[in-house]
């Protein structure tokens, strides 16, 4: 009886405690354990709640892997090949995948030998956000022999950004179905 | 107490009725998962040798008729009745080297709902039966395989961020490994508190130790509170020793190993847990712990302070009536360890009413107490650590039950000429150990292993090996591994 009052005595010190809030919940992984599987994984740097094969659900460790690109890519994943997609009917002039920039060559569309066009891409975030990409066109046109700059409509700008949106869309729902 | 209880539940209440919280929903996923452990050891262990003349005698053991029983430390061993006619001829020797492969399965669930509500459970599977748990009290001398499947734990949990997480299952409690600090097994299988002992046989008992882990995943429930300024509290609650489904009886006689059974026969012969764990006479098991966990420039604080608490089932005797004759289990237990650029350094000292490997001592014992130091260090993909435990208990109980008078009764001071008669003996047993060990990793989950154990147990005057002539007094164990493991 004696323990029985100290644990009740106990736990109404924690619910008081739970009631004035500020509290942090306590991760599985903070926990100690006698699971073998899980000591190996913990102490070969392996999180447990990683490992192993998802047989039924989405495994979202690997979407959030592939949307942070693993160790390699500073930005989100989804949004940086979303617009190397859209961008990609123009000649690449160089992709850094750390910086989130890419930058097209000049690219004259077939149907208008008069004018070009070249883009600078900006992936802004690792988080698959609408503001997490930024595109900006560049337009000159040809006057004699001479290319020279040209405003480009403010539309096509947001027109890009919304199709490298939606494609990011398309991949992040193509990933979640694995 | 009643009110003590119902103003628990107030206050709970209240909490529960607070504001909703709002959180992204996750369905969710099933998990499969496991483990595989390949080794190498190399053994020079005391009781090696057994020899003719010296073995088991006939005795039977309650509620078990026919079964034989040979003294240890533990008080009696359980021998299958049908690997001895008699009460001579078996005898062996054993060599020193051994592989060994264990392999787990684990799968595991997870959730979260629109509240914030995260839910989901594990089963662990493991393929290592105990060459003795397998046993069911039956004249079944074979049993099941040793790599037969077998759940380890098996446990729902729900947890809010607000009001912490509840277990519900087979699983370790709180202090018997969720949330004891001080414990270094971060190296090699565990160094003195790994996987050696799987190499151990059971003469002398070298296999046991007082570790969380070995306080058993009894069926029980598991409240572990959030962390508030760096603290969080746990409690845990299991009626008995029993795991998994059903009652524990393993034929129409109620015996100990009934889950439900507060009164049996012989149960002062079942302090240290056996036959899987199952077979004890711990009944209504406490646990509570209070865990800080801090972070001073770099320097990673953890502390514990843990108690457990377990009544003990009364000892019938033949007329029926029940004798009180085992100690409850009470413990204190203190552990911490600092962390600092990959170095950890532990240490954990607990004391209070046990026997090794988490007994029930008899009434009159002396009090238990252990030490366990340890150290480790990880540099890029190597491991490299220590540990080190010492456990002065009590060895052969002080006093003796007779089922017949009822009456308990303090043994002769000194030894007998056997050595056999527990009842005599009055003597300290020292068990202590030490691990050394690395590993390297290979890949995530995948690494090399390396381990060194010595281990002994001693006790003046108390013959610790029933198979051998004349008084074996100290039992020591020296364990070389090497090996790998994996885990998906």
């Amino acid at each position: 009886m004696r323990a029985t009052a100290r644990i009740a005595l106990a736990l109404s010190a924690t619910a008081l405690l739970a009631a004035c809030g500020g509290g942090r919940l306590v991760g599985n992984e903070e926990y100690g354990t006698d699971n073998q599987r899980e000591m190996i994984l913990r102490q070969t740097g392996r999180n447990p709640a990683d490992a192993g094969i998802v047989i039924f659900g989405v495994d979202r460790s690997r979407q959030q892997e592939q949307a942070s690109g693993g160790a390699g890519m500073a930005v989100n994943a989804f949004l940086w090949r979303a617009t190397l997609d859209t961008l990609s009917f123009m000649p690449l002039a160089s992709a850094d995948p750390f910086g989130g920039v890419i930058i097209t060559d000049w690219y004259s569309p077939p149907g208008a030998p008069g004018e070009r066009f070249k883009a600078t891409a900006y992936v802004l975030s690792r988080q698959l956000r609408s503001d997490g990409v930024r595109v900006q066109v560049f337009r000159q046109v040809l006057r004699g022999n001479q290319w020279v700059d040209a405003p480009a409509s403010a539309a096509t700008n947001a027109e890009f950004e919304d199709r490298v949106l939606a494609r990011a869309r398309e991949l992040r729902t193509q990933s979640a179905g694995r | 107490m009643r009110k003590i209880l119902l103003g628990t539940t107030a206050v709970v209440t209240a909490v529960l009725a607070g504001a909703p919280m709002a959180s992204a929903q996750q369905a969710p996923t099933v998990r499969i998962g496991g483990s595989i452990q390949a080794y190498a050891g190399y053994i020079q262990q005391s009781g090696s040798f057994s020899q003719p003349g010296t073995n088991y005698t006939m005795q039977a053991f309650a509620g078990q008729p026919g079964a034989l029983t040979v003294s240890t430390p533990t008080g009696t061993a359980i021998i299958p009745n049908n690997l001895a006619a008699s009460g001579v001829g078996n005898h062996a020797r054993l060599g020193k080297f051994d592989f060994i492969a264990i392999p787990t399965v684990n799968v595991i669930v997870s959730g979260k709902l629109a509240n914030g509500l995260t839910y989901g459970g594990q089963v662990d599977i493991v393929f290592n039966n105990e060459s003795r748990a397998i046993l069911p009290g039956s004249t079944n001398a074979l049993g099941t395989s040793r790599t037969a499947a077998a759940m380890d734990e098996a446990y729902v949990f729900v947890a809010h961020p607000r009001f912490g997480q509840v277990r519900f299952g087979d699983e370790d409690g709180v202090m018997g490994g969720l949330m004891n600090s001080g414990w270094i097994t971060g190296f090699g299988t565990g160094g003195v508190l790994g996987i050696w002992e799987n190499f151990q046989t059971r003469q002398g008992g070298n296999r046991t130790q007082t570790a969380p882990g070995g306080l058993g995943d009894n069926t029980k429930i598991v409240y572990m509170t959030p962390q508030f300024f760096g603290f969080d509290f746990g409690v845990s609650y299991a009626p008995n020793l029993g795991t998994g489904g059903q009652h524990g009886c393993p034929n129409d006689t109620n015996t100990g190993l009934c889950d439900r059974s507060y009164a049996f026969s012989g149960a002062t012969s079942a302090g240290i847990p056996a036959r899987g764990g199952e077979l004890g006479v711990r009944r209504n098991e406490w646990q509570t712990a209070l865990r800080y966990r801090g972070n001073f420039s770099g320097v990673g604080v953890s502390a514990t302070v843990g108690w457990i608490y377990g009544n003990a089932a009364k000892d019938l005797t033949d007329l029926g009536a029940q004798r009180r004759t085992m100690s409850d289990l009470n413990i204190w237990q203190v552990g911490a360890q600092v962390s600092y650029m990959g170095a950890t350094l532990g240490a954990m000292y607990q004391r209070g009413d046990f026997n090794f490997f988490w007994g029930n001592p008899v009434r009159g014992d002396r009090t238990g107490e252990q030490l366990v130091l340890g150290a480790q260090y990880t540099n890029g993909p190597i491991t490299v650590g220590v540990n080190y435990t010492n456990t002065l208990v009590e060895g052969g109980a002080r006093f003796g039950f007779s089922s017949s008078t009822g009456l308990m009764t303090r043994g002769v001071p000194g030894v007998s000429s056997t050595g056999a008669l527990q009842s005599t003996n009055q003597a300290m047993m020292r068990r202590w150990g030490l691990g050394i060990g690395g590993n390297y990793r290979l890949a995530p989950g995948l690494d090399l292993i390396a381990e060194y154990v010595y281990h002994s147990i001693r006790e003046r005057g108390r013959d610790l090996d029933a198979g051998r002539a004349g008084i074996q007094d100290r039992m020591f164990t020296n364990t070389f591994i090497l090996g790998t493991r994996l885990a998906f």
